[in-house]
Formats: structure tokens, sequence, C-alpha cells
């Protein structure tokens, strides 16, 4: 572990263990959100994790944000940290005053049809947001407006793990160009998010590893321990395989942040997390057998999530359909001098 | 539950200029055999081995006091993924610069570092590894070829078996029981440095599915073994070995051995136009590649900083072995073209020669069914 992640962890692992309550779920799952909890991570300054001391923040960066991302993945933190801390990051680089309120992004690609409303799927927590961050481009330009909730029409949805994924209706008449984000694209936005969700993926990996090897230990079937027979063995050696290949994808993401390098790592990323994430709940659930596939356990905590984050933001298949095209256009016999400037 | 650990780490300046220096050596030195390019560490030409001794990239890590280079792990990382990636011939000194010789540097004598490091650096002395026996694969314990005591050294009897290149080796690192076995099955064992061209020892070759004569089954009719080439401690030639382990089964080694397969299906794919629906398949691939990387060259860093990671390296061969044995597969589904052994080059021979290898992949240097056994014990499931 790095230094980052160890200042994050030390820092940040009680306030998110007291968050894991199964209240706190009942409560988000329900439809509602759980404020004091979304205070607590606000009142610590979590929230301007990402942020520049100038900005108010704690000056670490986007490498910072995912860290902790990555944490709240592990304890299934039943808040939007992922989505908030990108679009507070967002709304300061475009020079939004920032009043730690719960902003999350809504992303537009393609150049606004005014003539219709605009509806948008599948935008995390909306309903709870004090406004939602739209990024859309202008000519050749991104602009960010943040838009009152007031001013939006928004039908709830959610996803297997019961995490607010809303549909939200906009007149495009109200995307009003006022702040300029510069120096990026939506597509760089879009693969934060996409390493948002995989960062939470391999939080989420390691806690079902460390689960299941326990429950393993403590179970007991023809006279010993289930983990003591080598089909079990075999199949929890395979499943720490995959979460140590997740882990450092995410951490070699993290690490190419900021250069030519950064969205090739990214879609690594996410393709090794949402691959793992399948393969993880299968077997912590072969292994849990009955018990973990009942809602008082908490594995479900974890194993619906990373069915859920796995298709967020692309699932594995996009991203390699895209770094598979990337690749059959790299020029002749240039793979493996492309391939070696990812460890520069 | 021992924490697996892959900090990642990059390569500075000083590791992309001998990268450089590496390519434009292979570009001078021309094509190698289109039959020879899938895993070509197996793959021996004592000249070329020689051709890199030159340039210094035998013992790269090794004290210069022993003629090494010292440089770094990821100095020596760089070079022999170069040289694979590529599908180099470096079967001729690949154990010997990878195991045999830092096995001398951390147990063996001053005589013996003397003796042997500057001739394997100089690309004169090939080690072979001797390890497996007819009745004794996974359960290397098991291991019936015993030393006993005699005036002045050792006598060995026994067999040893899957010897790659024995027959072009000079030199082999022997385990042998020396004590009988006791509950601690483990205990008793020991290594010896070998001379093959030694009175009373027999190489016999054993030619593989694909056609290889690299394997070999060996007979010890009374070798004599002179005491000072004992390796280490006598009867703790297990432990010797698992040290051992922790560098042969990181490396690049584990996942290149079917790449230039991968590189040749984008050549076909992209100018038969079947590029598109390929896509996928091969990001899949590459991204498993990426990562496998990432993972490899961490190990690489540890051993740099003096650690054993024994469970690391472990992961990194059963994730790299299934890698480079599913890549076959999966290219020969969106390539759609029938296997040729018979024919010199291009793709149909490169899809044939990675099928017919690919077995061994998983068998070599531990089972992939060990592997994940240690693994395992290091989650604290035994």
């Amino acid at each position: 572990m790095n230094e980052l992640s160890q200042l994050i962890e030390d820092s940040a692992t009680r306030l998110f263990e007291g968050f894991a309550t199964e209240q706190a779920y009942q409560t988000m799952e329900s439809g509602e959100f759980p404020q004091t909890l979304w205070q607590d991570f606000v009142n610590d300054g979590w929230l301007r994790t990402a942020l520049t001391e100038e900005q108010g923040g704690a000056g670490l960066g986007l490498a910072g944000g995912f860290t902790l991302m990555r944490l709240a993945g592990y304890h299934a933190v039943p808040l939007p940290i992922v989505e908030s801390l990108i679009a507070t990051y967002l709304a300061a680089s475009s020079g939004i005053e920032i009043n730690d309120e719960l902003l999350v992004p809504a992303l537009i690609s393609h150049p606004i049809d005014q003539s219709s409303d605009l509806v948008l799927s599948n935008i995390p927590w909306a309903r709870h947001a004090s406004g939602v961050l739209f990024v859309f481009p202008v000519d050749d330009q991104l602009h960010t407006v943040v838009i009152r909730l007031g001013d939006l029409t928004i039908s709830s949805d959610h996803n297997m793990a019961g995490e607010p994924r809303d549909e939200i209706t906009i007149n495009p008449k109200q995307l009003i160009a006022n702040n300029t984000l510069s120096g990026m694209s939506v597509e760089q936005i879009y693969s934060w998010l996409a390493l948002g969700r995989a960062a939470q993926i391999s939080g989420a990996l390691r806690k079902v590893l460390l689960r299941t090897v326990d429950y393993a230990n403590e179970r007991s079937q023809f006279g010993r321990q289930i983990g003591k027979f080598q089909a079990v063995q075999q199949q929890l050696a395979v499943q720490a395989e995959m979460t140590s290949a997740a882990i450092c994808a995410v951490d070699a993401a993290i690490a190419h942040l900021d250069t030519e390098q950064e969205w090739e790592l990214i879609a690594c990323a996410k393709i090794t997390n949402s691959e793992a994430a399948g393969y993880a709940a299968k077997t912590a659930h072969a292994v849990h057998a009955a018990i973990g596939f009942t809602q008082e356990y908490p594995l479900q905590l974890s194993t619906r999530r990373l069915w859920s984050w796995r298709d967020e933001y692309g699932n594995e298949g996009d991203w390699s359909s895209k770094l598979g095209r990337h690749c059959m256009q790299l020029e002749n016999d240039s793979l493996w001098s492309w391939l070696t400037t990812q460890t520069t | 539950m021992q924490q697996l650990n892959f900090e990642p780490v990059l390569t500075a300046e000083k590791e992309e200029i001998l990268r450089e220096q590496v390519r434009d050596f292979l570009k001078q030195y021309g094509a190698f055999k289109p039959g020879n390019m899938i895993d070509s560490w197996s793959v021996c030409d004592p000249e070329f081995s020689r051709c890199l001794a030159k340039k210094g990239w035998l013992g790269m890590t090794w004290p210069s006091e022993y003629g090494g280079g010292d440089k770094s792990y990821l100095e020596r990382y760089v070079v022999i993924e170069e040289l694979l990636a590529a599908g180099a011939p470096v079967g001729a000194h690949w154990v010997a610069d990878r195991q045999s010789g830092p096995l001398l540097l951390r147990f063996g004598t001053q005589e013996q570092r003397e003796h042997f490091l500057p001739k394997i650096v100089n690309g004169e002395c090939f080690f072979a590894i001797g390890m497996s026996e007819p009745n004794s694969g996974s359960d290397l314990a098991s291991i019936k070829t015993h030393a006993e005591r005699v005036e002045g050294g050792w006598v060995v009897n026994g067999s040893k078996i899957w010897t790659s290149w024995a027959h072009a080796c000079h030199q082999m690192i022997t385990l042998c029981r020396t004590a009988p076995a006791t509950e601690n099955r483990h205990a008793g064992l020991s290594q010896f440095i070998v001379d093959l061209e030694a009175e009373g020892l027999t190489i016999r070759p054993i030619v593989t599915l694909a056609g290889e004569k690299h394997f070999n089954e060996i007979f010890f009719d009374n070798v004599f073994v002179p005491d000072n080439r004992v390796v280490g401690k006598l009867n703790d030639g297990w432990n010797q070995v698992m040290a051992e382990l922790a560098f042969e089964r990181s490396g690049p080694e584990r996942f290149l051995s079917s790449y230039q397969l991968l590189e040749a299906a984008i050549r076909v794919l992209r100018q038969a136009e079947l590029a598109q629906q390929a896509d996928t398949i091969i990001g899949q691939y590459v991204a498993r590649l990426m990562v496998l990387r990432q993972m490899s060259l961490s190990v690489a860093n540890q051993l740099q900083q003096g650690k054993l990671p024994v469970n690391e390296a472990s992961v990194v061969k059963d994730l790299g072995t299934s890698f480079e044995q599913e890549l076959p597969e999966a290219m020969r589904l969106i390539l759609a073209i029938e296997p040729r052994p018979s024919v010199d080059q291009g793709i149909q021979r490169l899809l044939s020669d990675a099928i017919l290898k690919a077995p061994s992949f998983s068998l070599r240097g531990g089972t992939r069914e060990i592997l994940r056994g240690i693994i395992a014990r290091g989650l604290g499931l035994r």
C-alpha cells in the first residue's frame, strides 16, 4: 500500500465502518437518503478530497478521490461517494463555487437538440441531490451548469443494490453555457466515472474475499472446515488471484492519471474489475451456500453492488471493444511498443 | 490472511534507454526462425546466448565481482520481456540466468560463485534443472535419487526426467535425498551441482508431442560429486528450492509464451477486415496482458527490495499461464482458420505451435493445482 492509500485508509476507515449499519441500508433502499451519514462525510471534509488547497480542498487530487472510492466500496458505504466527488471536482474546475452540497454529474456528449426535452437515464442519486451538474459541449468547448432539483422532472429508479439510478427530463433551454471546463472531454470524464466504479469494485472484491475465506474457515461439514477441502481452496485461490489483479489494475490506472496512457489503463481497470466481480460473487455465494442467499447475511451488500457496478459506465465488453479497436488501429507491429509505454 | 502485494512500479529513463538498446540489437540481429517464435524460451541457441552475453545481458543483476552487470531487477525485466516478445531463442542460458546463478549467489560458496558465475555471464556455462523424477512430479519431496557419503564427496544414484536441454547444458542443480525421509518429508534433501559430462551419467532424449527435442531423462549410475559441489546447507535443499521457485515463477516468460500469435492475429484480422468482430476479444486479451505486465514488474521490484514474494509469484504464474494457454483458443475462434504444423511460417504455423506447446505452460515450474494450493495456504485455508 502506498502512502496516499495508507493516509486515506487510516483516516476514513472509522467513519466508513460506522456507516455500514442495517438502518442506513434500509433508509437507502426504501428510497430515503441517509442524511446524517452524508453530513458526517461532508463535515469531515471528504467531499473536497480531490480539490486543491486553493479550492478549499484536501489537495489529494483525483488519485486521492479514487483511493477513497475504493475504501467506500470495501465498506459498501450507502452514499454517492463516486458521483459527489467527481461532480464536485468538475464544478470546482469550472469555477462554480463549492457549498458542500450534493451534486451529481450528468454527461451529454452530443450537441444539444433545442427542439425537444432531453431525457437522461441512469443518473445516480439525482433525487437526493441539491443539483445536477450537467456537462455538455457547445462548439468545441465543454460547459457546465448546475440545475436545481426543482427545475427537473425526476423519475425514480434504482440498481440491483438499491442505489438510486434515476431518469431526469430537462428542457434544453435551461442548459445555459456559463462556466467552461478546459482541458477535458466528455469521454475523459466518463472514464473517470468508470474508474470510480472500478475502484469501488476492487474494494468490494477485497471485502468479499475476506468474508468468504473467514466463512470457509468457520463452517464445518463432513467433520472438517469446508476451507480444508481442495475443491474449495482451488476456487478461493482463483478468487484471490482475480482480486489481486483487479486491485493492481486500479492502482496502475491511478498511477497513470494525467498521462497519455490514462484512458488505456482505465479501460484495463474497468475490464479487469468487471470480470472479477462476476467470478468473485459467484464463488462467494457458492462457498457461503444458503446463508449467503439471505438478506439478513451481509454478503449480499457487497455482491449486489458488484453485480450492479460491473455494468455501470461500461461493462467489460464495452471497454474491451474500445481497447481492442484501438489496438487494431495501431500501426503495423506496434502493439508491443504501445504496451510498454504503460509502465513508464 | 497474508495480503498479496502488487504495488505498481514505473520504469525510469535508465530502463527505457536499455529497452531501446535491446530493440536496436534485435533489429540488427535480423529475423528469427518462425517455427521457434512460440515459447521461444524453450528454444536453445548457444550462439544467440553468446551474442547477448557480449551485450552484458546475462547475469545482469549479479555483482560485478563475479562478472555480473550490477543492474537492477527492473532493468533485467525490461531486457527479458523485450527478448521474449520478439520471440528470441533465449533457451540456452535461461535457467542459469534466471535461477541457478541467483541460487548460487544466495546459498553457494565463494569458490562456486567465482567458478561458475563468470562462465554463465559469458554464455559459456548453461544449467539444467534436476528436480522432477519418473515417479516424482508435483510431489517433489518424494524423490528417490539419493547421494551417499564417500571420501571427498558423494555418490549419486537414481534418475531425473523432463530435463530441458540437458544434452546442451554443462551443469545441473540436482536435488537428491541425503538422509532418509522422516515425519518431516521436506527434511533430508540437498542440492548438488552435477557436471553433465561426469562419468556414470547418461542422457536419453524424449521427444515432445510438438516434435521438439528438448526433454531428456538422465540416469545416475554411481556418479561422483565432490564435496565442493554441495549447494548451501546439507539436508536443507527444500527451503533452497522454494527460494529458487520465487525467481522462477513470476517473470514475463509466464505470460509471453504465445504472445507472437496475438501480434500475428491482429495483422491478419486487420488485412481481412475482420477487425470489427474481433475487437472485443482482442481487447479482453490485451487487458489481461496489461495487468500481467504490471503485476510481474511489481514482483521484480519486490525481488529488488530483497523480498521473497512467493505467493505473489504463484499468482502471476497461474494467471499468466492461463492467459498464454487460453490465447490460442480465443484466436482460433476469431481467425477461423485451421492450424498447420506443416507450413514454415504464417499464422497457421503459429497457431499450430501454440496449441501443441500450450499444455506444458501450466505444468512446468509447478502445476496450476500446486500454485493454487500455495495461494490457499497464504489465504489461511491450509
